[in-house]
């Protein structure tokens, strides 16, 4: 059987104006269950945000084959959202009309896209918010809205580019912990993109780490922590020893 | 989490509460500043004549504000004004409308296609460049010297600011908003209407600061040059049987409107900028 998300041998090439053309995925390999949780790590400029943004249909690649539901990803659609890094929240709208923005492009009706987001204020924890602006809001809370908004249109997938990157340490460590209870109760297949090997650990199934440009897939590593996770389990010697295997997997990946 | 999101809400609450508070005295203060200026001048010029002794030549060419005041009330009392205010009025409006009508979807379309920007940009730069009042000659010899020169040149005076402004703002518009629309299964159409245009919207707003303006520089400057009627014609005639008195008061009725049409302009800004950030720090 086909997994869920399936993708062979996949090529892109940047080929900016006046510059050098810059792969950068080379014969990249994935596959990914249903329901499951992984993470990519990898150098930076590895390709990983490309690959995302690949699956998201706002690039296509130059060759290869990604297929989700065995079905050739040819664009945007609603079963796909992502999480960007910098929020990417609409300056002027409120917290509410930004996480009905994919319910208004589906033509969802007023009411029906008003209790969606009623529901989704609340799982993500922005009562009393809604009518906010975003320069209103905290880091945190800004990204609380960016997640409200990928999860409003019901995706299967959900993709996260270095969502907490832009996020102070501590509030890091508690939207991990809230995205955590978030996934349980939405169940959603995610691809998380970090930089963060803890991160990467104590959130997923599974961690893959990619080579350095043009990325391809390098190894994966299965998280055995039981779930829930508890903040606990990050002290454990079971983390640290996947910690320093992945780390030394990624080490020579990277060119300072 | 909750609570120290609360706590930092409420810090932030209690800073700007104080910014705004020590703002607005700021303004009242730099406001009747202004005012006390303005009034000061005023009294200056109404006593003139009594302290400075004119010759019969000189005092021909020479008026104070009470003069001027009486003129004005006078005109308006008489409704003798609103024939001509209603002709310039009408020039500068459908010139104006026909500006923002052409200039913010082609504004809009060149800064969204290269192909089309390409076309079009050297020409637009160098018209841009000349002086569209060169034009007036032209226009009147075209259409002549009725309202429709007129609203010509008031149109190619307000076009440019208006095209070029919105233009500049598309150009700028967030290249991450755009990817996030389009995720969300954006059209083009789309992306213009969520993006592109909430985006450009303090460029269009200058644009229009700007294309009032020269909106109104192009109706006085047409009717100083020829024109059958009309505010600027009323004061070309006065200042020529040397009539100082309607002569300001014209002047006065011009900046008044320049005054209106600024202030309309930026309630309309105030009104979209509701959801920007550190509103007093840009007043």
């Amino acid at each position: 059987m086909v997994p869920y998300i399936h993708a062979r041998n996949v090529n892109l090439t940047f080929r900016p104006p006046n510059r050098a053309p810059i792969s950068a995925l080379d014969g990249f390999d994935i596959d990914v269950e249903e329901g499951e949780f992984l993470s990519i790590v990898g150098p930076s400029g590895c390709g990983k945000s490309t690959f995302l943004n690949i699956l998201l249909g706002l690039l296509k690649p130059d060759s290869g084959e990604v297929l989700m539901h065995g079905k050739k990803i040819t664009g945007p659609g609603s079963d796909r959202a992502m999480v960007f890094q910098e929020f990417g929240l609409l300056p002027w709208r409120t917290v509410q009309n930004n996480i009905e923005l994919g319910l208004e492009l589906k033509r969802t009706s007023a009411a029906k896209r008003r209790t969606v987001a009623e529901r989704l204020v609340s799982l993500v924890g922005l009562g009393g918010f809604e009518n906010h602006y975003p320069h209103e809001l905290s880091g945190g809370m800004k990204q609380r809205v960016g997640l409200a908004r990928a999860l409003a249109t019901d995706p299967d997938v959900l993709l996260m580019d270095e969502p907490f990157a832009a996020l102070d340490a501590q509030t890091r460590d508690l939207m991990q912990v809230e995205l955590l209870r978030i996934w349980r109760e939405a169940r959603k297949t995610v691809l998380f993109v970090t930089h963060q090997i803890d991160e990467a650990i104590y959130l997923s199934d599974r961690v893959m780490v990619m080579s350095k440009r043009p990325g391809r897939a390098k190894k994966s590593f299965i998280v055995e922590l039981t779930r829930p996770r508890e903040y606990e389990m990050r002290v454990t010697p079971e983390f640290n020893d996947l910690k320093l295997e992945i780390w030394n997997t990624l080490k020579d990946e990277i060119v300072v | 989490m909750a609570e120290t999101q609360a706590l930092d809400l409420d810090l932030s609450a209690v800073g700007s509460a104080r910014v705004v508070t020590s703002a607005f005295k700021q303004r009242v203060e730099s406001m009747a500043l202004g005012t006390a200026v303005i009034v000061l001048l005023l009294i200056i010029w109404e006593l003139l004549p009594y302290f400075v002794s004119m010759k019969q030549g000189t005092r021909l060419f020479f008026t104070v504000p009470s003069r001027i005041l009486a003129t004005l009330w006078q005109m308006f009392a008489s409704g003798s004004i609103w024939a001509p205010l209603g002709v310039s009025a009408t020039a500068f409006a459908i010139g104006l409308a026909l500006a923002i009508a052409a200039g913010l979807p082609l504004g809009i379309l060149l800064g969204r296609s290269n192909t089309l920007n390409a076309m079009f940009d050297p020409f637009i730069t160098a018209f841009n460049a000349t002086p569209r009042l060169v034009f007036l000659p032209l226009l009147m010899l075209w259409l002549g010297i009725g309202v429709w020169s007129k609203v010509a040149i008031v149109f190619l005076g307000a076009l440019f600011p208006l095209l070029i402004n919105t233009h500049e703002g598309v150009r700028n518009a967030d290249k991450l908003l755009i990817n996030v629309v389009r995720s969300f299964g954006a059209k083009e159409w789309d992306v213009a209407r969520l993006v592109v245009i909430p985006n450009s919207l303090p460029f269009i707003v200058v644009g229009l600061r700007l294309a009032v303006g020269r909106a109104i520089l192009g109706v006085v400057v047409a009717e100083f040059f020829g024109a059958q009627d009309g505010l600027g014609v009323l004061m070309v005639r006065a200042a020529s049987s040397f009539n100082v008195d309607v002569v300001f008061a014209g002047l006065i009725i011009f900046a008044a409107l320049s005054l209106i049409m600024t202030g309309l302009v930026k309630l309309v800004e105030e009104r979209m900028n509701r959801w920007r950030p550190q509103r007093a720090a840009t007043e």
